[in-house]
């Protein structure tokens, strides 16, 4: 386990999921649910004779930003993939669900709690979706969490965390689309087709997988802030993530409605628009919709420092 | 063999009650453009009478504008209009008491999720997991939603289309029914393991092998429906079952949860109740140091 102050200032891309969710939160402050020493390994892993971790790959628990009680999912991509199972799906499940009795609890016992005194859910993502290995559990997984992610809404607010090696794809991507905030740094990818499977789907062509700027430039963060998907790109350190969490946990729980870009029948008109602008503009490279939305020199605008970056970038307004 | 892959259209009418359906009509809401979404048959049908959403793949239809999606893929397009008409039939009973509003059925038989290009740069994750919403929303809402898997039921499209349902059925894999993440083949090049090995030990585990029947002793799947006749009769018993359950506020017997606690009950996924279970115990022993006011 790292030092908690030398952790702020280590990338969050290169951390593995505890030391993430012990940065995220103030220093001490983390418990951690159903952890390694509760050794729930998964029994389907062990029937094909398969190595096991004592977290299952996903690390969960409580923790503090201040006065803020912070519920932490973090995804371990250095397990298979950071893939979801029966056992780490039931943890994801058992948080939300946690967290949602908690806001519950707080706003029957506490009617006078400080906005900053409701518990908010961070989900650092590092997944490609369903574990092979369990495929249909995992799968049944899946359908729970976002089942969870509704029965969230107006009761605690769920932020996505996304900047880690192996992305948020598969149907995990699918999740974090649902969730109420995305956080990305400019290394995060978001997506739901990975790309060697789009270009085995389409042809080298058409999506050449090795081009990391072209895998950037399609699921990228900053393609995903010119797009609206994630609301806010931060620095790539874990105190950058860390900071944004902090931010967002004063505001008014009301407040984080607006930050959604899907969840409600006037969204998906707004959304409609943005699948009307592909029909006709049949994007070849996501810098023709970074120039459609006024930004005059897309190549420059992927390279140039990310502080730059913020301030001159123009996004897609539906 | 008989079977209904990619008969979507078919399928509707041996469901619902004989020419009843109306396409692209649900409640107030009109799908009058016949290039949006081609991939996805929307509209309302009568079930013993009854008024319902159904929400279909259709296989036989291209989308040109994406064209990515065909044989029953559901594309950006396709995925925004099946939570149009989620959307459009809740505001349709927003005043009706939770026995009265009408129920959603869900037609499944869908390969996947548009794969492309296009897609990822658009956010082809954000359209299935706008209708995911949507269903979670209707489902709570008091509306009773059936699925019936009568072809493909794959992975990302299955979670889509049919899993977010308070019920879902199956014909049985006899009539060519597919439910997986994977075919077997595949888990078992990239598991490593030979298919042998893992066909023997898909017997005693049912959690990687493909077909309905292993989704049903993982208590994803309610119901093996045997024969096509009998269809028409089990959904309309399974929209009963659930509208009782409604009725009477035992909305955790439902949906993906309610499948948790199935799939315990017949012995598929066990660890998963035992883990929540000790997840709650351990947040319990905690709680009150992350009350508002504590230390």
């Amino acid at each position: 386990m790292s030092n908690w102050s030398a952790l702020q200032n280590r990338s969050f891309l290169e951390s593995n999921a505890r030391d993430r969710a012990l940065g995220l939160v103030d220093e001490g402050s983390f418990t951690e649910f159903v952890g390694p020493f509760d050794r729930r390994t998964s029994p389907h892993l062990e029937t094909l004779g398969e190595a096991v971790e004592f977290d299952d790959g996903v690390v969960t628990g409580i923790g503090k930003i201040g006065k803020t009680p912070v519920f932490v999912i973090s995804q371990e991509g250095r397990f298979i993939g950071g893939s979801v199972g029966e056992v780490g799906g039931a943890k994801m499940v058992g948080t939300i669900k946690a967290a949602i009795a908690f806001a519950k609890r707080i706003a029957k016992d506490f009617p006078n709690a400080e906005e900053d005194e409701k518990p908010i859910i961070a989900i650092s993502f590092e997944t490609g979706g369903v574990r092979l290995h369990e495929a249909n559990a995992g799968l049944l997984a899946h359908a729970e969490v976002m089942d969870q992610v509704q029965r969230a809404r107006g009761h605690v607010p769920v932020v996505s965390l996304i900047g880690s090696k192996v992305g948020c794809f598969g149907g995990m991507g699918f999740v974090a689309a649902a969730t109420d905030v995305v956080v990305m740094s400019e290394f995060g990818r978001l997506g739901l087709t990975g790309p060697e499977v789009i270009e085995q789907e389409m042809g080298k062509e058409e999506f050449d997988s090795a081009d990391r700027g072209l895998v950037y430039r399609t699921t990228g963060g900053r393609h995903k802030y010119i797009m609206g998907d994630c609301n806010f790109l931060v620095d790539p350190e874990i105190a950058a993530f860390r900071a944004q969490l902090a931010e967002l946990a004063k505001l008014p729980r009301a407040k984080f409605a607006e930050f959604r870009r899907i969840g409600t029948s006037e969204l998906v008109e707004k959304q409609l628009k943005g699948v009307a602008l592909a029909a006709k503009m049949q994007p070849k490279d996501a810098r023709d919709v970074w120039v459609h939305v006024g930004n005059s020199d897309p190549v420059e605008l992927g390279s140039m420092p990310l502080a730059d970056f913020r301030k001159v970038v123009k996004r897609l307004a539906l | 063999m008989e079977s209904l892959l990619g008969q979507g259209r078919a399928a509707i009418g041996l469901i619902c009650d004989p020419d009843t359906f109306e396409e692209n009509q649900v409640g107030a809401k009109t799908f009058d453009d016949p290039d949006f979404g081609p991939g996805a048959m929307v509209g309302t049908a009568k079930l013993d009478g009854q008024t319902v959403t159904v929400i279909g793949n259709d296989a036989e239809a291209f989308n040109e504008k994406f064209p990515v999606v065909y044989a029953g893929i559901i594309g950006m397009e396709e995925a925004y209009k099946m939570a149009q008409a989620v959307y459009a039939t809740v505001a349709a009973d927003v005043a009706k008491a939770k026995a009265e509003k009408r129920a959603i059925v869900l037609i499944v038989d869908t390969p996947g999720n548009g794969p492309g290009k296009t897609e990822e740069i658009f956010g082809m994750n954000k359209a299935t997991g706008a209708y995911q919403l949507a269903l979670a929303e209707a489902r709570m809402a008091g509306h009773p939603i059936v699925a019936m898997v009568i072809g493909r039921a794959i992975s990302g499209a299955f979670l889509c289309h049919g899993l977010q349902a308070d019920h879902i059925l199956s014909l049985d894999s006899s009539f060519g029914t597919m439910i997986h993440v994977m075919p077997l083949t595949s888990i078992s090049r990239i598991v490593k393991k030979d298919i042998e090995v893992l066909e023997k030990l898909a017997e005693g585990n049912p959690v990687f092998a493909a077909g309905p029947q292993f989704f049903h002793r993982l208590g994803g799947v309610e119901e093996i429906v045997t024969t096509i006749e009998d269809m028409h009769a089990v959904v309309a018993k399974h929209v009963a079952e659930v509208r009782a359950c409604k009725v009477k506020d035992q909305d955790d017997a439902l949906g993906p949860w309610g499948r948790g606690s199935l799939g315990a009950e017949r012995g598929g996924r066990v660890v998963r109740p035992e883990v929540i279970a000790l997840l709650e115990t351990e947040m319990d022993a905690v709680a009150k140091t992350y009350l508002p006011g504590a230390a």
